[in-house]
């Protein structure tokens, strides 16, 4: 691209990775039918019946009966109501969708940890390494996707390619219950031919804006140069750009809260001394307490994990009415908890883990002017 | 990628590329710094789509202390966040490195941030400039010339090619024009050396004004070398690029009136004390007028508006010619053109109420000209 007297060069495309995007299909509402099969091949809305909340409330989910007759999301319950009288409405049981959400998620987890969600009902996975050792994401998602069918009776969608945008878009080519694979090589003409509403990100007003420019499909996008794009659309304009080329460098975030934040070593000599022991709780201390600091947090309860030359292991933990809030009182409290545990010595492992987090939260303390 | 530099002059050197960084750039990148570390030295890169700046700081350079320890190269951005960084830092030097792929540590003393930084392989390239044709311009005279003209540069992007200085070369003589149709300011100078050159060219005003910033006053010579559609100006260990508008610069030469029926010579100084205090009041008003009469060998600045009041005052002048004269204007463009002559002393040349007017220096006064167009005024 030529800026004003800068030339920047074409960005290029990563595709070392392997990205999964799963996107359940109406999950609330598939969840309630699994619960009630009576309500199956029915319309089911969930949302409260406008009967009930006196024409209020909107519709969380239709299922795919319901969307027959014109019933998407976010729409007012009443609105749906009027669209199909014989919808049968269920008021939403969020714990219920969280169990479901919860045992997916573990689903997930046999194959990978690097896992975003992004909602209940939706997340993307890396899997250019993952915990089976498979070459094929597209092996992988297939997996996950009869696991999920077999153990939660659900049924999901799965987009596969080698980063997250494309993933996702590709989740939703094949919907429902199926699966849709983007290979480097069919990035270029799959994203040429799509509409410019699949593009994910591309809002309803940015849409029109589109439309107002000449741009359709993906190839129109594609003809415009960057400065064109930065110029109607900002910063998207520039993530757009990329976009349409098959460009997004976007990790897959794991932004789950830890519930708790530990660090173990075993060691190549067991440790036989007291000092060795206390000089590897120390370096354990520090490590904590670091990672904790990153994470912006806290917590009162420590664990110690020891394990002896034949194998044994012992976990012993203590909780205090206060925050550990220094690596030096963190390192303390683990040398007493070893102190009262200790059986003999030639230790093999040892872990600390401090569990209870909470966030530290940030408050300027106001005087008392008023008390 | 690791150094480590003396403070201070990193810092200077800093705030020279800082001049072409944009907070506001809707290029993320451009808002950094490019930082590049190999044996020679350090080399620190700042652009917008007007202007680039390069420079480096060399090994060689004793007063730097710089030691490289790890080539390598990273943006850091914001450009002010970094450089606040570096003027706060507790120690005479301090410690760049690059740690895991962008995370860039800098640390002086006991005090250490960890700052993240961007890929430099996005950062943009410039074009090559061939500098076989370079010549050399005095420094001081370039700064002068730039600040004696830019104030004529039109603010106003209607007209893109007025919002830079034309400057011509030719015959042994380096002629600059900036004008924004209401005012207008030439300076002319022999530059020894240019004699074989020809070139007839519009730079930014707002390039060349911050040129003259990063141009120290003690620098004898600059280079320069002009490619197509950009100017590359080049010290010893800087680089200062900027874009070149295109188009053709209106032919100026016919705007210069060649005779006068009123000529007033007076110290700069004593008129723009007076023009600046006519001022206070006009800026006030709706209308930002004052009246310049010269009637019955005295000289007056007058200023009224109506809503705000009057001011009057004679002007001591040191020699008038001439026939009686009543002319308008903005005090805004006398007191900016006044400023460039500093205190020596100017000749106004009038030729009616409603044609341009001009100040000369009343010596040497066919290489310095201020022209200002009049305000009418219907009663």
């Amino acid at each position: 691209m030529r800026y004003g007297i800068l030339i920047f060069d074409e960005p290029e495309r990563n595709i070392s990775r392997k990205i999964i995007h799963i996107d359940m299909d109406a999950f609330y509402a598939s969840v309630e039918i699994r619960e009630n099969p009576s309500l199956s091949d029915k319309p089911v809305v969930i949302a409260k019946h406008p009967k009930d909340t006196g024409g209020r409330g909107v519709v969380t989910t239709a299922n795919y009966e319901a969307r027959k007759y014109g019933i998407h999301s976010a729409m007012s319950a009443q609105k749906a109501f009027e669209l199909c009288p014989k919808a049968l409405f269920v008021p939403p049981n969020f714990e219920l969708y969280k169990e479901a959400s919860r045992k997916m998620h573990q689903i997930f987890q046999r194959y990978t940890d690097k896992i975003q969600p992004l909602s209940l009902d939706e997340a993307y996975l890396d899997v250019t390494t993952n915990h089976i050792n498979h070459k094929s994401a597209t092996i992988i998602a297939e997996r996950i996707r009869k696991e999920i069918y077999t153990e939660l009776n659900l049924t999901c969608s799965a987009g596969v390619s080698y980063n997250k945008f494309l993933a996702k878009i590709a989740s939703d080519f094949n919907k429902p219950n199926g699966i849709t694979v983007i290979p480097p090589d069919k990035a270029h003409d799959f994203l040429m031919k799509l509409p410019i509403e699949k593009y994910h990100g591309v809002g309803e007003k940015s849409v029109e804006k589109m439309h107002g420019i000449g741009i359709y499909t993906g190839q129109d996008l594609y003809s415009k140069d960057e400065l064109e794009l930065v110029e109607h659309f900002g910063k998207m304009g520039h993530s757009l750009y990329r976009k349409v080329r098959g460009i997004d460098n976007s990790e897959v975030k794991n932004n789950r809260e830890p519930k708790s934040v530990g660090k173990e070593s075993t060691f190549s000599h067991n440790l036989v001394s007291e000092n060795e022991v206390i000089g590897a709780l120390r370096e354990l201390s520090v490590k904590v307490m670091k990672n904790l600091n990153k994470k912006q947090k806290h917590g009162k309860t420590v664990v110690l994990k020891i394990r002896y030359e034949d194998f044994q292991t012992y976990t012993r933990r203590r909780t205090f009415p206060d925050f550990i809030d220094s690596e030096e009182m963190l390192f303390q409290i683990a040398v007493s908890i070893w102190e009262e545990e200790s059986q003999d010595l030639s230790i093999r492992l040892l872990g600390i883990t401090v569990t209870g987090l909470d966030s530290i939260v940030f408050e300027n303390i106001p005087l008392p002017l008023w008390e | 990628m690791k150094f480590t530099v003396n403070r201070a002059i990193f810092l200077k050197k800093l705030k020279d590329v800082q001049l072409a960084v944009s907070s506001r750039a809707t290029i993320p990148i451009l808002t950094g710094i490019k930082l590049i570390a190999d044996s020679e030295g350090i080399k620190m890169t700042g652009s917008n789509s007007d202007i680039s700046i390069e420079t480096i700081l060399t090994v060689s350079n004793e007063a730097a202390e710089l030691t490289i320890d790890a080539p390598g190269e990273v943006v850091l951005q914001p450009a002010r966040f970094f450089s606040d960084i570096v003027n706060k830092l507790p120690d005479e030097t301090f410690t760049v490195e690059v740690k895991n792929g962008v995370q860039t540590s800098i640390t002086s003393a006991s005090s250490a941030f960890v700052i993240n930084g961007l890929d430099a392989v996005n950062y943009p390239r410039l074009p090559e400039i061939d500098t076989k044709d370079a010549f050399t311009l005095p420094v001081n005279l370039l700064k002068k010339i730039i600040k004696q003209t830019v104030i004529a540069v039109s603010t106003h992007e209607s007209r893109p090619i007025l919002t830079g200085i034309h400057f011509i070369i030719k015959d042994g003589k380096l002629k600059a024009v900036a004008t924004d149709s209401h005012r207008l300011s030439q300076r002319v100078i022999p530059i020894e050396g240019t004699e074989n050159l020809s070139y007839d060219l519009v730079i930014p005003g707002k390039s060349l004004q911050e040129l003259t910033r990063l141009l120290d006053d003690s620098l004898d010579e600059i280079e320069v070398s002009v490619a197509e559609n950009q100017i590359l100006f080049k010290t010893e260990d800087t680089y200062f690029y900027s874009r070149l508008l295109e188009g053709n610069y209106p032919d100026t030469n016919r705007l210069i009136p060649e005779s006068s029926s009123t000529q007033l010579t007076l110290e700069a100084s004593t008129l723009l004390g007076a023009v600046e205090r006519a001022s206070l009041l006009s800026h006030e008003g709706k209308n930002n007028v004052v009246k310049l009469t010269v009637k019955d060998n005295s000289v007056e600045i007058t200023g009224n508006s109506p809503e705000v009041g009057r001011v009057n005052e004679q002007v001591t002048f040191n020699d008038l010619k001439g026939e009686d004269m009543e002319i308008s204007f903005n005090p805004d463009y006398l007191k900016a053109a006044l400023t460039t002559f500093g205190s020596i002393e100017v000749t106004l040349k009038l030729i009616s109420t409603l044609r341009p007017f001009v100040l000369v220096p009343s010596e040497n006064n066919d290489e310095f000209i201020q022209l200002i167009t009049p305000i009418r005024t219907s009663s």
